[in-house]
């Protein structure tokens, strides 16, 4: 092609992709959405969602703002009181809230028993001021366990107001607005605002936004990065070019499609910032070979030489990755498919870029100046070569430490766990933790796990027997460490058959009578507020709601309850009853492992099709083998690390094994591209290595270099699962580098592979 | 309009007016009034049978025996459950005094055969679990509100008063309440509830009613709480009125031996 033509050519396709960029750039602007409904992140038509939506409908179980009031001198006097009647009332008005979701000491059924009977009082309405009426009020509330420990705490200086929202209705205006209004009742009481809303949606808010502060400080990093190893603005910059177009795109074609963007969704730069500077590194640095070697080579010669030479291992790499993110598809969870398809198209636009725009960018801005260039010879000295010629000759060493490293892996890849908790992801001494521990102190816990019973037949859930099983299993439940309380059907019956038998202890029990069971519930039916009766059973006590309070919403804290839970299984089955869970805590619980479990899967089929494509890509099934090495290894380490450790993995930090598989194959496929390359033309075992190792060795260092650093900034953000993030990034990247480099360049040196029909 | 239909209605709007003096001289207090004083006997007996349908459409049937006697001072109301099984013979009985003073209230308990009393603060203004208050049925006196007649309009086939009533105590549970009483017989067919938010709650209809013995007598009625979707159907039948309960009918003894 002349040189004129090809510059055409070059503008040509510069123009168009800019072109396409500020399409998609508009696309952005004009249509994103950022998707912060937790819910909308779960498989709706998973049975285990589809359950406990429908049971948090039956129960009105919903998740709870906790405004906690505390009075170091005891809440039991007139200010106190009248703060806790003043924000229930306010709440109560506030159109988030439906006023009988808004439970505290002024709302609560007290039930007692009196002389001649039994009797649903309210605590207080007007505010009590004689000391006598405060001193009667503080020993109803102490008499009264379906109170004392749940709305006040035992000591007497806290009090709780329980406001249970809609999932939809929490924004962060709100939660700043809730925090003001709390806050207003500040003096001499301390007043304090948690619960799971709360710490949902300052997660779902605070990610992202610390994301959009550390992206562009990482690009940065990474800038300065490219800059010193590539030592030239030209190259930098489109390499550059390269990954900010092809996330523009990503996101566009998001935008275009009209596809939220969802948390996993800020994975997606993350991605294409570790995999895309790749292709730019190797293509710069084969031309800056073919420079130095060929010195006074034209534009025209170098460009075409670079094409020549690497558009397959770009399109390899490209293409492997890609695949492997595809794999994600068979993931049950929304977001993550589309994480994964998307990412993989930004990794081909990303390749399209590396074959079309830097090569444009080359013939428009030249190349580096050759003073510049050092003169190399045949380089099989220098670093790379020495360093080639070292692993050979401590190649026991280096294989033991793998073995080692290896068995310690699958050691601990077996305690890998996830971590549903929304909680651990904030500092500990932040205000979100630091109020939540305050509240479980003096109350049963923040989280809850609600355990819905049903039965074929109606009334079963107020028979005795079953009454008094529950009664079992909530004493049995209540001894796992981190459970603070538990409520049911059966502590309405317990305080009723005690208040109707002159409050004697004796009576805090299940009545072996199920007649006078129904009929101390017509009685409270008849004295109390029955809506709260069906917040625990339902119309025709077929079913019934079991609710457990945590004081952690940490994984490992909530299966240890469900375990004990489970242990009531069998006997429940006995008597006909069905045992499920339902609530915000367990479907977080069961998205997690889905997300885990998804992301196992999606990583042994990746490695499965990365195997078959080397194979396919080199013609030899060995190859393919000692390719997939370094994944695989990253890949255990990553895991294995984790789990011995005890870092529990998040719903993000799940999805970096991906970035394994992305970059442990690329790395692979250049080094041994480059090996094929130079076996052919040298024929000399030893001299190949050598050349591989300061040709390919050397770009594999660069950009393992660059990302690794750029990565490393993300330990600077204020968002702990942002850092786990760039620790995990940084650590998969030197773990694919290193592996690449010492490990599978042994077994192919080992294998003899493109040397066997010489010898 | 041609001239012969004119004149029928000039002769028609004649005749309404004709009819108009009693109801016009009405003002909203009298009316309600009217409706608080209808006659409705001194004693009736009869059947209740009460559905309730929760959002989720489940349904609790409940029936119930009645008798109600009024001496003018006290209305002393007996129930005996029917169903279900479990609850049967349960009895309720409350004496309701025109002075004002406080209702008493028992309830009989055969599983633990002892009567108790209850009794209970604004919380257990909602009877039995229903979406009616002790109010709701009757037993708020007119002089507890402000009443202003709005218009008059038909509702369905029945001329009726639409009468506003507002609480004169602050803090009431209904900021306030609409009533549409029927012209003829002093019957409130429908009333709209506001709660103290000022947003609609509840709505009360009367779906049949028929002449007893002589009495205005309301046999079938309606609450929906359309902010909870929830609703309660209370259907009355084999109702007698004045066929002479004696008063020892209505003693903590009696509620012990079942209807």
């Amino acid at each position: 092609m002349k040189e004129n033509k090809m510059k055409t050519m070059a503008w040509l396709i510069i123009s168009v992709s800019f072109l396409i960029t500020i399409f998609f750039g508009y696309q952005i602007v004009q249509k994103s959405r950022m998707e912060t409904d937790l819910d909308k992140y779960m498989p709706q038509d998973h049975p285990a969602f589809v359950y406990s939506d429908q049971a948090e409908a039956w129960f009105n179980i919903k998740d709870g703002i906790l405004i906690a009031v505390e009075n170091e001198q005891g809440i039991y006097n007139s200010g106190t009181l009248q703060k806790i009647k003043d924000i229930t009332l306010q709440l109560q008005a506030m159109p988030e809230f439906e006023a009988a979701d808004v439970v505290s000491l002024f709302t609560a059924d007290n039930i007692v028993g009196t002389e001649d009977g039994l009797d649903v009082r309210s605590f207080y309405r007007e505010v009590p001021s004689s000391a006598e009426v405060l001193k009667k009020l503080q020993s109803d509330v102490e008499t009264n366990e379906m109170v004392h420990g749940r709305l006040v705490s035992e000591k007497g200086n806290v009090a709780l107001v329980v406001a249970a929202l809609n999932d939809t209705a929490f924004s962060m205006e709100f939660y700043q607005n809730i925090l003001a209004f709390a806050h207003s009742f500040e003096g001499p009481e301390k007043v304090y605002v948690a619960g799971v809303p709360v710490v949902e949606g300052t997660m779902a808010f605070l990610g992202p936004k610390d994301m959009k502060t550390m992206v562009p400080i990482v690009v940065l990093a990474i800038v300065l990065v490219l800059y010193t190893v590539m030592r030239s603005v030209r190259n930098t910059f489109s390499t550059l070019m390269v990954v900010l177009l092809s996330t523009v795109w990503t996101f566009g074609l998001l935008a275009l499609l009209n596809i939220p963007i969802y948390a996993v969704s800020i994975m997606i730069p993350v991605m294409l910032i570790a995999i895309g500077v790749a292709d730019g590194i190797h293509l710069y640095s084969h031309l800056d070979l073919f420079l130095m070697e060929n010195k006074g080579a034209t534009k025209v010669q170098a460009i075409t030489n670079m094409l020549k030479n690497m558009w397959k291992p770009v399109m390899m790499t490209s293409v492997t990755t890609a695949i492997g993110f595809i794999s994600l598809l068979t993931s049950e969870v929304l977001p993550i498919k589309y994480f994964g398809l998307f990412t993989a198209f930004g990794v081909m636009a990303a390749m399209v870029f590396s074959l079309f725009l830097i090569p444009s960018f080359i013939f428009v801005l030249g190349t580096k100046k050759q003073k510049t260039l050092k003169t190399r010879d045949q380089s099989h000295t220098g670093f790379g070569a020495d360093f080639a010629v070292k692993v050979l000759k401590y190649k026991v060493l280096v294989v033991s430490i793998t073995v080692i490293l290896g068995v310690i892996s699958v050691v601990g890849i077996g305690k890998v766990w996830i971590n549903s908790s929304f909680l651990e992801n904030f500092e500990k001494s932040s205000d979100i933790v630091q109020t939540d521990a305050f509240i479980n102190q003096y109350f049963g816990g923040t989280s809850t796990i609600n355990v819905i019973l049903e039965s074929e037949n109606e009334g079963v859930m107020t028979k005795h027997e079953t009454l008094q099983l529950l009664s079992e299993m909530q004493l049995s439940v209540e001894k796992v460490e981190k459970v603070g309380g538990s409520f049911s059907i059966a502590d309405y019956i317990k305080r009723m058959n005690k208040v109707m038998h002159a409050d004697d202890e004796h009576y805090n029990s299940i009545p072996d009578d199920d007649e006078l069971i129904a009929q101390y519930l017509l009685l409270y039916e008849m004295s109390g507020d029955p809506e709260n009766l069906w917040k625990v059973t339902d119309y025709d006590s077929k079913k019934a709601n079991l609710t457990f309070q945590l004081k952690s919403d940490n994984s490992k804290e909530l299966k240890k309850t469900i375990e004990a839970i489970e242990i009531f299984k069998p006997r429940l089955e006995e008597l006909g009853i069905s045992l499920n869970y339902a609530g915000s805590g367990y479907k977080a619980l069961v998205f997690t492992g889905l997300i885990l479990e998804g992301q196992i899967k999606s990583l042994v089929m990746s490695v499965i099709i990365i195997i078959l494509l080397i194979t396919l890509m080199f013609r030899k099934f060995t190859i393919g083998l000692i390719g997939s090495v370094p994944v695989v290894l990253t890949a255990l380490l990553s895991f294995g690390l984790m789990g011995l450790l005890n870092i529990p993995l998040s719903t993000t930090t799940a999805l970096i094994s991906s970035i394994a598989v992305g970059i442990g194959i690329d790395y692979a496929i250049h080094f041994m591209e480059r090996y094929k390359i130079y076996s052919q033309e040298t024929g000399d075992k030893l001299l190949t290595t050598k050349l591989t190792m300061s040709h390919s060795g050397r770009a594999i260092t660069f950009n393992a270099v660059v990302v690794i650093l750029g990565f490393l900034v993300l330990l600077f953000s204020v968002f702990p699962p942002n850092r786990s993030l760039g620790a995990l990034v940084s650590f998969n990247m030197l773990t694919s580098f290193v592996a690449t480099v010492t490990i599978m360049y042994l077994l192919l040196y080992k294998s003899n592979i493109f040397f066997k029909k010489k010898s | 309009m041609k001239k012969s239909h004119f004149a029928a209605f000039v002769v028609l709007a004649g005749l309404i007016s004709l009819a108009q003096p009693v109801w016009s001289q009405m003002n909203g207090k009298q009316i309600m009034e009217a409706v608080y004083t209808r006659p409705s006997g001194s004693d009736l007996q009869g059947d209740l049978t009460m559905t309730l349908t929760n959002k989720q459409g489940d349904e609790r049937v409940r029936q119930l025996r009645q008798f109600i006697t009024d001496n003018g001072s006290i209305e002393k109301t007996l129930m005996f459950f029917l169903s279900p099984a479990d609850v049967r013979n349960t009895s309720f009985m409350s004496w309701s005094y025109a002075d004002g003073k406080d209702d008493d209230q028992w309830i009989y308990l055969p599983a633990l055969k002892r009567t108790k009393r209850i009794s209970s603060d604004s919380k257990g203004d909602y009877f039995m679990g229903s979406d009616f208050t002790y109010d709701d049925l009757g037993d708020r006196h007119p002089d507890e509100d402000n009443h202003t007649l709005l218009r008059e309009e038909k509702l369905g086939n029945y001329d009726c008063f639409v009468v506003e009533s507002t609480s004169k105590q602050p803090g009431y549970m209904y900021s306030k309440t609409i009533t549409w009483v029927n012209k003829d017989n002093f019957i409130g067919l429908k009333r709209e509830f506001y709660d103290e938010a000022k947003m609609p709650l509840k709505t009360l209809y009367i779906h049949k009613f028929e002449k007893i013995n002589s009495f205005w007598t309301i046999l079938e009625t309606e609450m929906v709480n359309t902010q909870k979707n929830h609703r309660t159907k209370m259907v009355f039948s084999n109702v007698k009125i004045n066929q002479g309960i004696p008063d020892n009918k209505f003693t903590e003894r009696s509620m012990t031996l079942g209807q």
